[in-house]
């Protein structure tokens, strides 16, 4: 449990933190940078993060469901547009994976 | 009793943990296939028994709110893979922050232009934009932003499947196929569909699979309210 108040309590603090600097980055990012911060000086995971992240990451597909079904109030947009839409997301994969991969093999002896 | 079961706010939340439960047991079923994630099939049952239903989907977040709770919490906790990564990829860090950033641009510059040019929709383009972050933080992100949560997380699913179809073969094809370019290229464009993928192909897949998924969603989360 202290695993969890600890991911609560980043999440206040990087709330607090976004209304204050008025940043354009969710609060829960915000959060997240600031954990990421506190991991970098502390030097290692405390036990309660880890086991939090153990229980919660399998869980996390199910937190994403509610919102995602908000796709029922998009039909008139999807009858519209969605095979336009399904196309430039199969299309844009092709040039951003091949950038990638080249970076990734280019030079190898550095590898 | 029909009806008030289908105004019960809870009755949602057990069907939404239900399907998912559902989907797992499929997915593990079909022996992972990264074609079948268990949140697809749980989107699909609770979107297709909203339908058949006639409630709306209001009424159903009444329910839903109290797993979209959640959401913020475990964005958070993603700060705790991403330290671990940052230990193992002190030694070609260069390359990959090289790859992670220009592989994004590339990809999300591509759908952005692709849809202002042909669909040319500011709510959609934007949420274009947050397409190859991992859905928790793209919905997050493009509430943020001005786009569509709900449609970012179709975006992004959508992704994940073609990613995973059409990645590794067209590495194959170009011979950029080595385990941790494949790996990393999954992770960049692919996000956790992507790297369900890489788990079958090999460890190294995995590995930097995962890193990049995680590299890909920060750098996106903190760089895209910026140039938006």
């Amino acid at each position: 449990m202290a695993g969890l108040l600890t991911l609560v309590s980043f999440l206040i603090l990087g709330t607090l933190v976004q209304a204050q600097l008025n940043l354009p980055v969710p609060a829960s990012i915000t959060g997240m940078v600031l954990l990421l911060i506190f991991l970098l000086l502390y030097r290692r995971i405390p036990n309660s993060l880890t086991q939090i992240t153990r229980v919660l990451s399998p869980l996390l597909p199910l937190f994403i469901i509610p919102i995602s079904v908000g796709i029922v109030t998009q039909k008139q947009l999807l009858s519209e547009h969605g095979v336009a839409l399904l196309i430039i997301l199969a299309v844009s994969l092709i040039p951003g994976a091949l950038v990638c991969a080249w970076i990734m093999t280019t030079k190898k002896g550095e590898s | 009793m029909l009806d008030t079961l289908l105004h019960l706010p809870l009755f949602w939340a057990a069907l939404t943990i239900g399907s998912f439960l559902l989907g797992q047991r499929l997915y593990a079923a079909l022996g992972n296939s990264a074609f079948l994630p268990p949140i697809l099939t749980g989107i699909v049952l609770v979107g297709l028994t909203l339908e058949l239903s006639g409630i709306s989907f209001a009424t159903y977040m009444e329910g839903g709110q109290y797993l979209h709770l959640m959401l913020g919490p475990v964005v958070v906790m993603l700060a705790v893979p991403l330290y671990q990564f940052i230990h193992v990829m002190k030694k070609q860090w260069l390359r990959i922050s090289l790859a992670v950033t220009l592989g994004s641009i590339t990809t999300v510059g591509t759908a952005v232009f692709l849809a202002a040019w042909w669909i040319g929709d500011d709510a959609i383009s934007i949420t274009m934009a947050t397409k190859s972050v991992t859905t928790p933080v793209a919905v997050t992100l493009s509430e943020q932003l001005g786009g569509i949560g709900a449609l970012a997380s179709a975006f992004v699913i959508i992704t994940g499947v073609f990613g995973a179809l059409i990645i590794p073969p067209l590495l194959n094809l170009t011979r950029l196929n080595q385990p941790h370019a494949m790996g990393l290229t999954l992770g960049v464009c692919a996000h956790a569909i992507g790297t369900s993928r890489a788990i079958e192909l090999g460890e190294q897949q995995a590995a930097y699979s995962a890193m990049a998924m995680t590299l890909t969603a920060t750098l996106h989360a903190v760089a895209l309210p910026f140039i938006l």
